[in-house]
């Protein structure tokens, strides 16, 4: 009986992984790439067969329809063979058919081996990097795209690609960008952080997280592999407005379906967040305690989980319009095709506030931390998270100030729009104030999060133009928009994803990245992206249009001058590639708290024990107490029984 | 605070206000207005970007102030002061934002109104745009037709605009005024030009391959000039 009591005590038994996998060709039914190999064309070929039988059996002609089978064979079918196959549902499978399960059973969970980051993995550090190397992975694919689009507009004219083709480089750019980069980016930055914030093990339902992981390649593969299908990538912009889009070539269902797989990969991730963060917290850590980064991963879960599943409806209605002959959005059928519109702002513009507000709770924390300064104002930083929370869903009609909806409602959307900068400027002063009088350390992590603040102000007040109809109604769809999306999702959130990446870098990979060569890839940024995006703000309200291949020639000079300085801008990526790889292969080893930060993750060693915590942590006060004499955010069971006092703030 | 810092800080401030001054004055920021809507539309723009310069001042006072001020040397491993808040602070950052897009929001409205109110006697045009052109109507004139947009200085012209496929958008920089033309949705611009010119009429929703070619002309002219247009049989 002890032992038993012993062993429930124990959850976490020391295990070495998984075992081998065996030999011979049962190799090919243990989880991993080689089962994947062949399970996603076996479900292709079921896909396909589906197809082909509905269609006989109805007797639809062809019979052999090529678009259909695409959609259900390679775009549903394969993708669900592929994480058949590499093991997502393996633990589930066995479960639903009675097999023997254990429900503890920790043999995915840690990396033992760089093998174990190419395998499903249950722990959610190695989900995190998973996250994170996938995303810069698509990041610099989309950034390339924006130097193709780039070198098209350095000249007025034609030169190196045709008018559909250049369609595509953009919207795959922005999709990309958006779906595969910084929304995921944010999730993978939060995966690794959030559980060790809490003090808790891992999250709350390890093999979800997984599966969210594994959603993420097959969404980005299917948008970057539209390209090579006839009639070239989905080319209606990634705001992709009907009917234009349904009328495109089939380019465009590897949008609207890689939008679902990213979706679903958002909606879980979102929903693992908020069970984790409301169910796993270590003792002690009330919400009011709780880290302003897990505040605002609370409030953008919230946003995922009302918001996307309006993307994908919106997606869906597209793709049955297109092949299923609906008339959602189709005027001689009934449709209504503004009612696109709003489906789809109804999730984008709270979608811009899941791009942002994670990014507002990185920057609360390595300002706070580097400033020596408790963050100021804490309470009132939670509660404008909520207040954009609450505000983010009144607002989406901000983007059809011009499109023809009801006039009536164009002043009340105005107004919350324009409220809206008061929760951000709330937040935005406060940063200052944490700076004031503080002891700033000007490392890298700090010089993107101040860049980040200056940026965001810029980005904000350009907001402020867009909110107010009649500059909008000038402005609307020219290059002030383009201008004012980069300074809020370039100056604002990749500021902040290089922020966290270089804050928690050492704890992440138990190295030290070069701080030299931080600095310059800080600075090279800064002056590349200003040098890149402040001008179009100039080209925009003159009157140059965006998404145009060709423009007035009036606009020449500052083109080319727009084109040099982004080509200068995607090459400062590199000495971020560098940085990034030769410090995690050779880099010095971190100390578990290279910052001197209160917050728990770096209470443990770096990187973190298979774990997390190897024993439980009491959090006793608030996590910015710097300054302050005595004060703790959390005790160790180890530590001195004197030092238990609580820290009221 | 001494007194020296809050000189240092507010010089700053002017100097941060001066620059961004400049950059609003210096470059041509909008097309000369060639419409009575543009010119309210102007004063919407110029008065929020005195707002922005005013708030861009003070957050780049205080930021480049503390960078300057507050940055620590390599060896300092002591800590800031332990400072949580400031009420006061904290409802005035709350409170006097909310004036400043409050009287925007109040300034956009009024204009909002005035551009789209009717004036007498108004000219109608049927706009019509389809992949890649665009084709105007003049019932006035027995339904005359044109490939350019030829409109009377001064005189109230209401757009009534039309797409036969995708989603359009009509926009003539000049006169600040833009609409999007959804399939389906039959909607009015108003536009009271008040210079004689010629002016670029552009597409801005992205509505397929040709979408950056799709463009014309709004040709304003004098009442006589487009009198004679008018009556004229056929001519662009």
């Amino acid at each position: 009986m002890t032992s038993v009591v012993a062993a429930e005590h124990q959850p976490y038994a020391a295990h070495e992984g998984l075992p081998p996998p065996p030999g011979g060709w049962r190799r090919l039914l243990y989880p991993g790439f080689l089962r994947a190999a062949w399970m996603a064309p076996l479900f292709f070929g079921i896909g396909c067969g589906i197809v082909v039988l509905c269609r006989w059996w109805g007797g639809w002609h062809p019979i052999w329809f090529g678009e259909i089978i695409v959609l259900v064979g390679a775009l549903i079918a394969a993708p669900i063979g592929f994480l058949a196959g590499v093991g997502v549902f393996d633990y589930w499978v066995r479960y639903a058919i009675g097999a023997p399960t254990v429900p503890e059973d920790h043999t995915g969970h840690g990396a033992y081996s760089w093998r174990d980051y190419f395998r499903v993995n249950t722990d959610h550090k190695v989900i995190g990097m998973q996250y994170l190397v996938t995303t810069v992975v698509f990041f610099l694919i989309a950034g390339l795209l924006a130097m193709l689009v780039r070198a098209e507009l350095a000249k007025p004219g034609m030169q190196f690609f045709d008018n559909q083709t250049y369609n595509g480089l953009f919207s795959v750019h922005a999709s990309l960008m958006i779906f595969l980069f910084v929304i995921p980016a944010f999730a993978g930055l939060a995966n690794f952080v959030v559980p060790l914030m809490l003090g808790a093990p891992d999250m709350a339902f390890p093999r979800l997280n997984a599966l969210s992981y594994w959603l993420l390649p097959i969404a980005g593969i299917m948008m970057v592999s539209s390209f090579l299908v006839p009639g070239g990538a989905f080319a209606s912009g990634w705001t992709g407005y009907a009917p234009l889009s349904v009328h495109q070539p089939m380019g465009t269902i590897f949008f609207n379906m890689g939008v679902q797989w990213a979706g679903a990969s958002s909606i879980m991730t979102a929903l693992n967040f908020l069970v984790t963060i409301i169910t796993m917290r270590a003792p002690g850590m009330t919400f009011w305690r709780m880290p302003l980064l897990v505040w605002a991963n609370f409030t953008t879960s919230l946003l995922v989980v009302i918001a996307t599943p309006f993307i994908a409806g919106s997606q869906f209605f597209v793709m049955f319009d297109r092949v299923m002959h609906t008339h959602f959005f189709d005027i001689a059928g009934g449709g209504y095709p503004l009612g696109y519109q709003h489906i789809f702002w109804f999730y984008s513009h709270p979608a811009v506030y899941i791009m942002m507000l994670p990014g507002f709770g990185i920057a609360s924390e390595v300002i706070s931390t580097f400033s020596r300064k408790p963050i100021f104002g804490y309470r009132l930083m939670a509660l404008s998270l909520m207040a954009i929370l609450v505000l983010g869903f009144s607002v989406w009609a901000h983007h059809m100030f011009v499109s023809g909806m009801a006039p009536w409602l164009r002043v009340p959307m105005m107004v919350t729009t324009l409220l809206i900068a008061i929760p951000t400027g709330i937040k935005v002063f406060s940063w200052l104030a944490t700076m004031w009088e503080g002891k700033i350390h000007f490392n890298t992590p700090m010089l993107w999060a101040a860049g980040f603040v200056s940026m965001f102000v810029i980005g904000g007040l350009s907001g402020i133009y867009l909110g107010a109809v009649p500059i909008d109604i000038h402005v609307s769809d020219t290059y002030f928009v383009v201008a004012h999306i980069h300074y809020v999702l370039f100056g604002g959130s990749l500021f902040t994803i290089f922020a966290g990446i270089y804050y928690w870098f050492p704890k992440m990979t138990g190295r030290m990245y070069n701080e030299t060569l931080g600095k310059l890839h800080f600075w090279l940024t800064f002056v590349g992206f200003n040098a890149t995006f402040f001008p179009m703000h100039l080209i925009g309200t003159q009157g140059m249009p965006r998404r145009v291949s060709d423009y007035d020639p009036m606009f020449a000079h500052w083109n080319m001058f727009i084109s040099v300085a982004s080509f200068f801008l995607g090459a400062s990526t590199i000495v971020f590639l560098y940085n990034m790889i030769t410090s995690w292969v050779r880099g010095p080893k971190a100390e578990s708290n290279p910052w001197r930060a209160h917050t728990l993750e770096w209470q443990v060693s770096s990187p973190p024990p298979y774990f997390n915590f190897d024993e439980l942590p009491q959090v006793v006060g608030t996590p910015y107490e710097y300054g302050v004499p005595g004060a703790r955010h959390a005790v160790f069971n180890g530590d001195r029984v004197g030092e238990l006092e609580e820290v009221k703030h | 605070m001494r007194r020296g810092s809050i000189v240092q800080l507010i010089v700053i401030g002017v100097l941060a206000g001066a620059i961004a001054s400049a950059f609003a004055l210096i470059p041509n920021w909008l097309p000369e207005p060639a419409s009575k809507e543009a010119g309210r539309i102007d004063f919407v723009f110029w008065f929020v970007t005195g707002i922005c310069i005013f708030v861009f001042s003070i957050v780049a006072a205080v930021s480049v102030f503390a960078v300057w001020k507050f940055r620590a040397k390599p060896d300092d491993d002591s800590d800031g002061a332990p400072i949580h808040g400031h009420t006061g602070l904290e409802i005035a950052w709350t409170a006097v934002p909310t004036l400043l897009v409050t009287s925007i929001a109040v300034v956009s409205a009024i204009v909002l109104a005035k551009d789209d109110a009717q004036g007498a006697n108004p000219l109608r045009v049927e706009v019509t745009a389809q992949q890649f052109f665009w084709s105007y109507r003049y019932p006035e004139s027995g339904n005359k037709e044109s490939d350019v947009l030829r409109l009377p200085v001064n005189r109230s012209i209401v757009l009534h605009l039309t797409s036969k496929d995708v989603i359009h958008s009509f926009w003539v920089p000049e006169f600040r005024q833009k609409q999007d033309i959804v399939p389906g949705i039959h909607p009015t611009l108003h536009i009271t030009p008040t210079k004689v010119g010629t002016y670029p009429v552009i597409c801005t929703e992205l509505c397929g391959l040709g979408h950056a070619l799709m463009r014309s002309r709004a040709i304003v002219m004098t009442d006589d000039a487009f009198q004679k247009w008018a009556a004229q049989k056929g001519g662009a």
